[in-house]
């Protein structure tokens, strides 16, 4: 077993005793890396990590992010490494900043390794959609499984055992439904809890900047190490940030849980519905209250729609900035008209123009009161729905996909409640987690922990609760059978 | 049938900041394009806004100057269109909740009677980069890109092409006297858009509304009002179609010219800006910004007049923010201002004229305090002309005036009573004639008499005593 298994304060330990070095380490990633098939990585900064690692001689005993290698979700501005959101518009646009969440981890001294594939501009669920083509589960080496997006490339790089982390972003579950089909934690903390400034813009008021790990006090580490207000991002918050690490351990018994019904009925997997209700079984013999809450059908059937609308109408305009002038692919026109359009008709997959056209048409002033105005009410409700179950419950518990990542081809419709519910914890902010319940035929089944905005810690300890549970920390695509 | 000009101006003004509306890159003068500029003013993916706090000071104390209700919420929007100059591919702006709105300015009419003009709104946004077109490319300059701007939005109050120049003025008067802009039409910092319709007087319907741009002087703006009400009452008279069109003012031609025709109107698409949540503006901090605000044109104007000045001079003095400045360093606690006035109005203009070049009271090189110790010279007794060869040896020495007064052995003039009887009694003997003429009604001939004598007593006596004397004299003599 390697260094690169462990989880983060075992590499620490590590170090500290002198074990392995940044170095070694670093270089054993990037083989893996090399070896990997997946095709999750849009950048390979070898020569960029190697020389940051030899310098790193003298462990930092108090620094568990010291000397640990990452990879990094390519809609994050590295300054000096190209970032190109896997859009074809903005390839070879080598940023002149670091993503807030970059540079505090370049401060604790993480090795970057490089820059994982997305969905194009984060606008997707599927790991097809980049310019790099599709990104592959690892836990289907003949490649017919899907990994989810849009924070493809970081599920697949963390569940293949390449980093122990990788940075991501969740705009309506582009790292929890990932992490679902990859047997990863999947955190995004409460909006404003982590700085976006330098997240390539999706929806921002959807948008969250989030990690994967194979375990919770991973997350929990990471969540210490990058939350806090930032003065480049308005929107962040100054809430005091908490000892999560320590916080996580704390008894969850206390806490009273609630469970969507309507969401767990839209369930068809007999395997998910049964592990989930084991689970739930379990909390309750544990002496944890879980009680089923419902919600109107109609009202949770509405979620899809109410994200499509507000997510496109926001991408449309934030990216209304690629037009090829100023960075990305240049072609020459006789009008400034011509330079932009050609810039983004090549630039842009037909998937994501037509994004762009949904939101573009919700934002006109003839349908701004039925399409985004209407969506932005709906979203309300359904803020204040989940609101109020927060007003008697501390978290709300289900499932996180309705069954095992799908194939690549699908023989069902997936546009089922549960396919759907994550968008939920973007529409409020609310911290929203992804955990590994079980493996079904050796993928990935996953659960989902949302809790009230800025109460990550319990989020954190319910999930540290259910992981000794399924017994399922530090799962990857290399010992899932050890853990079958 | 009469016809009634309906004119509602949009202004915008460049604030002074030290950073840009949204970004920190500095917001200064700069002749090397694109050196100041933030990744944010490029609109490179990942960066947001924050919005610059004294941008918001500025609007909040013009906003109270122009009576207008001010904005307890302060929200941004976002307009959305595709530009060579907008980077961002949406400016910036507040469209829905404006930081002010419902305020009014007052002016003089025609007939020099006071007029409230209606203000819709006053907002805060951001400017877009600058654009160089040349015969086959066109250079960007993101120096201006996300400069604060502040868009004041007139309702079609005015009627004419004075009352237009009037109402800028009063809008100038405002933001440079709260230092919120240099307000220079020239330089771009103060910007009109005028909208023209004509109609038949007293109706209450608007004809097709012509947009004028391009206008980057007062003059201007005048000129292009007039000529626009002409044509547009030209095309009605002669049955012709009004077109809504924007127009370019052609300054060597003195007449508008159409640029495009105003087809439908774009749609921007607008919706809340996602990254600025709204801000709260506490009561207390509206009051701050208000309280310190400096003093404003009209109430220095009123404090000048009761400091003794005349209307005429007060304008000429608060005609130049720089001025004003100089006159109140120089004034304060001087016991005659109306001295220190006359003095800059008369002596330190024909000084600046003479020196050319567009030279300005902030490059004049007395400093205030030596203007203002030659003023008390003038009060203490000294000659006027005595003062001025003071200044004068002033700027050329660089010295200060005590040192003049030692140099050039000037005495005070007095009020010796020989003396000025001597100097009285050699005039009227060296000039007959003029006596004669002033015994036979021709008052002049006294003006003649006291240069005389001012003349023959080298400026060691004071004139008016001198006049005094004089006059007495020669009715005794009567």
């Amino acid at each position: 077993m390697s260094f690169l298994d462990r989880s983060i304060r075992e590499i620490h330990e590590a170090y500290l005793r002198g074990e392995t070095t940044p170095y070694e380490l670093t270089l054993e990633a990037i083989a893996r890396a090399k070896a990997n098939q997946d095709n999750a990585l849009e950048t390979l900064d070898e020569n960029g990590a190697l020389t940051f690692a030899k310098t790193l001689m003298d462990p930092e005993p108090e620094n568990l992010l010291w000397g640990i290698p990452y990879f990094a979700k390519d809609n994050l501005s590295t300054k000096g490494i190209e970032t190109t959101a896997s859009s074809n518009i903005l390839a070879g646009y080598i940023p002149v900043f670091d993503a807030t969440v970059i540079a505090k981890l370049k401060k604790r001294k993480a090795v970057l390794l490089g820059k994982t594939t997305l969905d194009e501009l984060g606008m997707g669920g599927t790991g097809t959609t980049g310019r790099k083509g599709m990104t592959y589960n690892p836990y289907a080496p003949n490649h017919d499984r899907l990994i989810g997006g849009s924070s493809s490339g970081s599920a697949a790089v963390t569940a293949a055992s390449i980093v122990p982390f990788a940075l991501g972003s969740d705009t309506g579950d582009s790292i929890r439904k990932p992490a679902s089909y990859a047997g990863l934690v999947g955190f995004k903390p409460t909006w404003g809890r982590i700085s976006r400034y330098g997240l390539f813009p999706f929806a921002p008021s959807l948008d969250h900047v989030g990690f994967f790990t194979r375990n919770v006090d991973d997350a929990a580490i990471l969540l210490q190490a990058l939350a806090g207000r930032d003065e480049k991002d308005a929107t962040s918050s100054d809430q005091e940030v908490k000892d999560y690490p320590v916080l996580q351990k704390l008894s969850p018994l206390g806490y009273k849980v609630a469970v969507i019904a309507e969401i767990v009925d839209s369930l068809t997997d007999p395997v998910m519905k049964e592990k989930f209700a084991a689970s739930v079984a379990e909390m309750k013999q544990a002496g944890i209250q879980v009680d089923e809450v419902h919600l109107p059908h109609e009202l949770l059937s509405s979620v899809y729609a109410t994200y499509l609308v507000i997510s496109s109408a926001e991408a449309t305009s934030n990216n209304a900035n690629l037009d090829g002038i100023k960075f990305g692919p240049y072609y020459e026109g006789k009008s400034y008209q011509e330079v932009m359009c050609k810039a983004r008709t090549k630039g842009f997959s037909e998937l994501t123009k037509r994004r762009f056209v949904i939101g573009s048409f919700a934002l006109m002033a003839e349908n701004q009161e039925k399409l985004f105005l209407r969506a932005q009410k709906n979203r309300a409700r359904i803020v204040a729905a989940i609101e109020s179950i927060f007003s008697q419950y501390d978290l709300i518990y289900g499932p996180a996909a309705p069954s095992v990542a799908p194939m690549v081809h699908p023989k069902t419709e997936m546009n089922t409640i549960a396919e759907n519910h994550l968008a939920i914890g973007n529409f409020g902010g609310f911290p929203s987690l992804s955990l590994p319940l079980a493996l079904e035929e050796g993928l990935p089944l996953g659960v989902n922990l949302t809790g009230r905005i800025f109460e990550e810690e319990k989020v954190l300890a319910l999930a540290s609760w259910l992981e000794s549970y399924t017994g399922l920390a530090g799962l990857s695509a290399l010992n899932a059978k050890e853990k079958q | 049938m009469n016809i009634e000009a309906v004119i509602g101006i949009e202004i915008h003004v460049e604030l002074k900041t030290k950073s840009k509306m949204f970004s920190a890159a500095p917001n200064a003068f700069s002749k090397t394009p694109n050196t100041n500029v933030a990744p944010l003013d490029m609109a490179f993916p990942g960066t947001m806004p924050v919005v610059n706090r004294q941008a918001v000071v500025h609007g909040i104390r013009v906003a109270y100057a122009l009576h207008m209700e001010i904005a307890r919420t302060l929200n941004f929007d976002r307009k959305n269109y595709f530009y060579a100059d907008l980077p961002k591919g949406f400016q910036i702006t507040q469209r829905f909740h404006p930081l002010g709105k419902e305020g009014y300015v007052t002016i003089f009419d025609l007939q020099n009677q006071p007029k409230k003009i209606a203000i819709e709104r006053l907002h805060l946004e951001e400017d877009t980069c600058k654009q160089l077109h040349f015969r086959d490319y066109s250079l960007l300059d993101y120096n201006r890109a996300g400069v604060p701007l502040l868009e004041i939005v007139s309702y079609p109050d005015i009627h004419n092409g004075v009352e237009a120049v009037r109402y800028i003025e009063a809008i100038r008067n405002i933001v440079v006297y709260s230092r919120a802009s240099d307000g220079k039409m020239e330089e771009g910092s103060l910007r009109c858009d005028v909208n023209v319709s004509i109609r038949p007087q007293g109706a209450s319907f608007f004809g097709p509304k012509v947009e004028l741009k391009n206008l980057n002087s007062l003059k201007n703006i005048q000129t292009a009002i007039d000529y626009e009400i002409a044509r547009q009452s030209q095309c009605l008279a002669s049955g012709m179609a009004i077109v809504q069109d924007t127009r370019r003012y052609d300054e060597a031609k003195g007449k508008t010219v159409s640029m495009r025709l105003k087809t439908e109107a774009i749609d921007y698409k607008y919706f809340p800006e996602p990254n600025i949540l709204p801000i709260v503006l506490s009561e207390a901090m509206i009051e701050e910004a208000i309280a310190t605000c400096p003093e404003l044109y009209e109430a220095k104007k009123e404090r000048y007049e009761r400091m003794g000045l005349t209307p005429s001079q007060a304008s000429v003095l608060l005609s130049d923010p720089a001025m004003a400045s100089y006159f109140e360093a120089a004034s304060e606690g001087s016991e005659n201002p109306k001295t220190v006035a006359n003095l800059l109005i008369v002596e330190v203009n024909a000084y600046l004229n003479k020196t050319g070049n567009g030279a300005n009271i902030s490059r004049f090189p007395l400093p205030p305090v030596s203007l203002k110790r030659i003023a008390a010279y003038r009060e203490d007794g000294y000659t006027h002309q005595q003062c001025v060869e003071i200044l004068e040896y002033c700027l050329r020495e660089k010295a200060r005036p005590e040192d003049a007064l030692v140099a050039l052995g000037i005495t005070k003039a007095d009020n010796d009573e020989e003396a000025i009887a001597a100097v009285v009694e050699t005039v009227l003997a060296a000039n007959p004639q003029s006596v004669s003429d002033f015994q036979a009604g021709k008052d002049r001939a006294l003006s003649f008499l006291v240069g005389q004598a001012v003349k023959a007593a080298k400026g060691t006596l004071n004139p008016s005593v001198l006049a005094k004397a004089l006059r007495e004299r020669l009715n005794q003599e009567k």
